[in-house]
């Protein structure tokens, strides 16, 4: 009995010892972001998360310079194991000095978790706190604006979107903003010089301008100097970005008919990106269970792709034994000895299969259809043509009708 | 007068026509928002076009399986969004994905690691009596390893 006590006791001290002790925290939304409006008086919602599922006690304070415009309703927060989460609430009251002072103002809601003491009374090791920021945008009273640039597909030997959102901060409307956007090497060599499209933006609104780079440069970093240029003035920034060498990209996977117990088809779509043909390539799924172990490793025949084509590697699942639920896979497009990688959600029900993470495509536009708006504005145009063109011919017909009578009392007289 | 009720009812019957006609025709569609992941769920529409901005500039065009489902991972931000199928196309909506600012320092015998849980890019700052003394960019799953002292802030960088 008591060597059964000893053990317990070394394996629970090794385990102490062994496993890593973890201090998580979170807080959502990390920002929320207010216009100006002069006496604003609202109630902001956020929720702290108790991502280990642990007894904690959590600290909420202030901070920044909107500091003595936010009250907190609470201060001191316990957590119990059983609480993923709690929401919470602060008052935000705007103070007419700020109207004066244009640009960004913010204040920092603070969640620090109270590091438990020792026997000592001291706080042993690292602490974590999370801030939850109140951005505050004055408008200036002419034109200013905040700008970032995105830029998507950035692989070697394909077409690259760099997109310059642009929020206009200002009182007053932008007539035509632009961006020009020059790319150099980590060397400082200009490789481009591109020029974005040309957009109005509103009071407080927010657009995208946009343009198209056909990327003939080696992979590697890049940094772009973005100059946008709204009505009279400009705006400059910069910022690092990387180009990929990407050549096969998956782009859809298809299940039809499925039916959970039977052997599902999947039809992987995959382009080809580079100039040349690929030779033996497969495509390789793992799925894998709540224990994070592969539940199943499925791999399409091998298949010669040509340059810059697409083509479908159809790999079969045999489902009989896996039960409904929400499981992690990932899928690997082999070629020679690289591989395109992609994780997925496989969401598996009786007679669906819902695959997520490769499942949309960006297409040209096209396809999607008339607005509404212009349906019912041809309609009202419709509606308004018939009833004037009924007007005037009843009109005319009523006018017709009583010349006559008008001649016969001129006799009469 | 007869005329005229004629002509009212004609425009009435007109009208009701259309109505039915945009009614079932319409791309109905229903969006669900999980963390991240937002799901979209159709009767009749073959598209979903998603934007940032409201006057959709730049879009993604979300092709509908034959499922009329399609799921998208998006980063946090406010998004508008229409359906539309080869006829219509639906009115304009938005649904909006909340940051969230989450750590986790995982403290092993000699070593520890701070892990950046959350699904934004945060600025961590550490500090020491009260003094900043320094600070670490982490993209969302990423680790850094840190010293066990201190504290240690995230903000949504």
């Amino acid at each position: 009995m008591k060597k059964k006590l000893l053990i317990i006791i070394l394996v629970s001290l090794f385990a102490m010892l062994v496993i890593p002790k973890v201090d998580a925290l979170g807080v959502t939304p990390g920002r929320t972001t207010l216009d100006y409006k002069q006496g604003l008086e609202q109630e902001v919602a956020f929720s702290v998360l108790n991502n280990e599922h642990k007894n904690m006690q959590v600290l909420l304070m202030v901070q920044g310079d909107l500091n003595d415009s936010v009250t907190l309703f609470e201060n001191m927060v316990e957590f119990l194991p059983s609480e993923e989460s709690k929401h919470f609430k602060y008052k935000v009251k705007l103070p007419d000095r700020i109207a004066k002072d244009p640009g960004l103002h913010t204040a920092e809601i603070v969640v620090l978790e109270i590091p438990k003491a020792s026997d000592e009374g001291t706080y042993v090791g690292a602490t974590v706190a999370v801030v939850s920021q109140l951005h505050i945008y004055v408008p200036c009273p002419g034109k200013c604006i905040d700008a970032d640039l995105n830029v998507l597909d950035a692989e070697q030997n394909s077409t690259a979107t760099l997109i310059v959102p642009v929020t206009n901060r200002g009182k007053l409307g932008i007539g035509e903003a632009r961006a020009v956007i020059d790319i150099y090497t980590k060397l400082n060599e200009k490789v481009e010089t591109l020029e974005t499209d040309y957009a109005a933006i509103g009071a407080g609104k927010r657009t995208e301008l946009s343009a198209k780079w056909q990327i003939n440069v080696p992979p590697g970093g890049y940094l772009a100097k973005v100059t946008v240029f709204y009505d009279e003035e400009s705006k400059s920034f910069e910022k690092q970005f990387a180009i990929g060498s990407q050549i096969l990209s998956i782009e859809s996977i298809l299940v039809n008919n499925f039916q959970l117990g039977q052997i599902a088809k999947l039809q992987i779509l995959v382009e080809n990106k580079y100039n040349e043909e690929l030779k033996s390539v497969f495509a390789n799924l793992l799925v894998y269970n709540y224990e994070e172990q592969v539940m199943a490793d499925l791999k399409s025949a091998t298949e010669n792709i040509p340059a810059l084509s697409k083509k479908e590697l159809i790999a079969y699942w045999d489902t009989v034994g896996v039960e409904e639920g929400e499981y992690n896979g990932k899928l690997m497009v082999r070629y020679g000895q690289k591989s395109t990688d992609r994780n997925l959600i496989l969401k598996v029900s009786e007679d669906s299969l819902d695959i997520t993470g490769v499942g949309y495509a960006i297409r040209p536009q096209g396809r999607e259809g008339i607005s509404v708006t212009t349906i019912l504005l041809v309609l009202v145009i419709i509606l308004l043509v018939v009833n004037l063109a009924w007007f005037v011919f009843f009109r005319r017909f009523m006018g017709k009708k009583k010349q006559p009578k008008a001649s016969g009392r001129v006799i009469k007289a | 007068m007869n005329k005229h009720i004629k002509i009212i009812m004609i425009q009435v019957i007109f009208l009701v026509l259309v109505f039915s006609i945009l009614y079932f025709l319409y791309p109905r569609t229903n969006v669900e928002v999980e963390g991240n992941l937002v799901n979209f769920r159709s009767v009749n529409a073959n598209v979903i076009i998603i934007s940032e901005s409201p006057d959709f500039s730049n879009p993604r065009y979300l092709d509908l399986a034959e499922g009329k489902n399609a799921s998208i991972n998006l980063k946090p931000g406010a998004y508008y969004w229409k359906a539309g199928n080869n006829l219509i196309q639906g009115w304009r909506r938005a649904f909006k994905i909340d940051s969230e600012v989450g750590m986790e320092i995982k403290k092993e015998e000699n070593e520890s690691e701070l892990v950046n849980i959350g699904n934004v890019k945060i600025n961590v700052t550490k500090s020491k009596e009260g003094t900043m003394i320094g600070y670490i960019i982490l993209e969302p799953n990423q680790s850094e390893e840190i010293e066990d002292s201190g504290k240690y802030t995230g903000r949504q960088e």
